[in-house]
């Protein structure tokens, strides 16, 4: 659904990604793991289109969506969610969602979508009217993972979903994660946490210096030790 | 772009309720105060308050949604003042209207004066926007508070356009002859009646801009874009577009403003300067970035000037606004309605 090729991309003159190649299955959960620094947001911003691409291509649906302007891509179907922070603090959680199904060009669909999100998450019903600010990180991360589904996108990338959360709240949302797939999305996650991930995922990649140079099932990367030592600097310790 | 008012620190109300009071009384010790001045008083000074309220309200706006402070806000007011007087030129020798609307041909061609103010200013600021600063913002910052060099072009623009205007309408100051009827009289003073429909056209400008930032998708969209633009590119919102849009309906406010000041004042190329200034002072009095704080520092302003030149001194008129923003960066320097913390939309 999703193949990223040799692509090459950074900041202002800074290159990030050194030719990255990667691919998503339809319907399939897949990981993309790596430290600090090492590009996975990169990868994510150039795939939603918030940074141009340098060289290298981006293929969603067999189309080529690289550089083209973010709304468009968001119009295709590929939509990336923001970590819990990046919501708009002074308004309602309903006002956010309805944000989030911008695109929509008819009420009854919005209100639709709206069911749909307040079905997967029912703590967002229960706050529908509070504003955005006075939400626990749990909420917040339920809230931006809902404000990507009101779209009706065909494929969602989520960056960090398990940020700063506590690994109740981490299980509760990633089994949400898996019902989201279950109906018929693809999902790509970039995460830190490697065991999490992985127990979700079908398939990982895993990279380091802006290429991915590890990947495979996530079954057999859980005991890989390159997955270690790309996390950890090469010590010998337990993951 | 809608912040609750903020109750200061104790000793910052303190300290400004002992200044708020010091004036009263020394305005109250004044040998003209007296009822009749004070009915005249708030009459100019609320229309005069409104004016610089439009403006500051363009330049929060511009602020909140592009994060730039735009200089050459006040020669988008100058220019809409002289789109109103060109139409209201063209208007004033159609015979027809006169013909069929016989008792309020006055007050329709000024509406479509303001009308035309609106919409001319509105495609103006987009076309500038989209023209001249939007190349800017591919090098260095963006529409970002790094975007420093779109700050200096602000003020580039400003010569610009002065001198444009100078060239099209030359330096002469020129009458706005609106019939709007016949004064009226408030406190033994006789005013004339665009006075009262400043703060009337203001106030419904000002309304309809919160009505459409709240009530629309489009305002919903604006309100996002303001407070980030990634986020707002992530749920699909066409930012170039809002970019401009958020800009054309700050010219547009602007190019109200210049035709409402029109009937009362004159028309003159250098009009905008003054009113910047002003529009600056009071948008840092109700809080910089603030849509309701840029209204109610234009009115404070307004009332501030008026009411000192009528009660301390006439001949320093343009001296009090910025004595007004001076003692309110000293003592509450995030204004009336400002946040410490910058959160927007």
């Amino acid at each position: 659904m999703l193949k990223i090729n040799q692509l090459i991309s950074g900041y202002g003159s800074v290159q990030i990604l050194n030719g990255a190649n990667m691919k998503v299955e339809k319907q399939s959960i897949v990981a993309l793991l790596g430290g600090n620094g090492t590009g996975k947001s990169t990868i994510l911003r150039a795939a939603s289109g918030l940074i141009r691409s340098w060289r290298g291509t981006i293929e969603f649906n067999g189309e080529q969506i690289q550089n083209l302007p973010a709304h468009e891509i968001v119009g295709r179907g590929l939509v990336q969610v923001t970590q819990g922070k990046d919501v708009f603090p002074a308004m309602s959680v309903t006002e956010n969602l309805k944000l989030g199904g911008f695109i929509l060009k008819s009420k009854q669909q919005l209100l639709d979508n709206l069911e749909k999100v307040y079905n997967y998450f029912p703590r967002l019903n229960e706050r529908k009217d509070q504003l955005a600010a006075t939400l626990s990180g749990g909420e917040l991360q339920m809230l931006c993972i809902g404000r990507g589904l009101m779209s009706n996108p065909k494929m969602i990338m989520l960056d960090e979903p398990s940020a700063a959360l506590a690994p109740q709240i981490v299980l509760d949302i990633f089994k949400n994660i898996n019902r989201i797939r279950q109906d018929g999305l693809t999902v790509l996650v970039v995460e830190q946490n490697v065991r999490m991930a992985l127990l979700l995922a079908d398939y990982g990649y895993v990279i380091k210096d802006g290429v991915i140079n590890v990947e495979g099932d996530s079954k057999k990367l859980m005991y890989d030790e390159s997955v270690k030592e790309s996390y950890l600097g090469g010590t010998k310790a337990n993951v | 772009m809608f912040n609750k008012l903020r109750i200061g620190k104790k000793g910052e109300n303190i300290i400004f309720g002992t200044f708020v009071l010091l004036y009263i009384g020394w305005c109250v010790n004044s040998p003209d105060m007296n009822i009749e001045s004070l009915k005249s008083v708030l009459t100019i000074g609320l229309s005069v308050g409104i004016i610089y309220g439009l403006v500051a309200l363009g330049i929060s706006l511009i602020y909140t949604g592009l994060d730039v402070v735009n200089f050459s806000h006040g020669e988008f007011f100058m220019i809409g003042a002289f789109a109103g007087l060109t139409m209201f030129n063209l208007l004033g020798n159609q015979d027809w209207i006169f013909n069929v609307f016989p008792d309020a041909y006055g007050w329709i061609i000024y509406v479509v004066c303001l009308f035309t103010a609106f919409v001319s200013m509105g495609l103006f600021g987009v076309f500038i926007e989209r023209v001249f600063l939007r190349p800017l913002t591919k090098k260095g910052g963006g529409y970002t508070v790094a975007g420093m060099g779109i700050i200096i072009c602000g003020f580039g623009l400003s010569v610009v356009l002065i001198n444009v205007a100078y060239l099209i309408w030359n330096p002469v100051a020129k009458p706005f002859p609106a019939e709007l009827g016949l004064p009226m009289e408030i406190g033994g003073l006789f005013l004339p009646i665009t006075y009262i429909w400043m703060i009337v056209v203001g106030l419904s400008v000002a309304a309809g801009l919160w009505f459409f930032l709240n009530k629309t998708k489009m305002g919903l969209g604006i309100r996002a874009v303001a407070y980030s633009k990634d986020v707002s590119n992530l749920v699909g919102i066409n930012v170039p577009l809002y970019i401009s849009i958020i800009f054309g309906i700050a010219c547009a406010i602007a190019g109200i403003g210049g035709t409402l000041v029109g009937p009362t004042y004159q028309v003159v190329v250098f009009m905008g300067y003054i009113i910047l200034m002003k529009a600056f002072a009071a948008a840092v009095v109700g809080g910089f970035g603030n849509l309701p704080g840029a209204i109610v520092g234009g009115f404070t302003v307004g009332i501030f000037e008026t009411a000192s030149s009528f009660y301390i001194s006439g001949s320093h008129k343009d001296l009090y606004a910025f004595l007004l923003m001076i003692v309110v960066l000293m003592i509450k320097p995030t204004g009336f309605f400002g946040v410490q913390v910058k959160m927007k939309a």
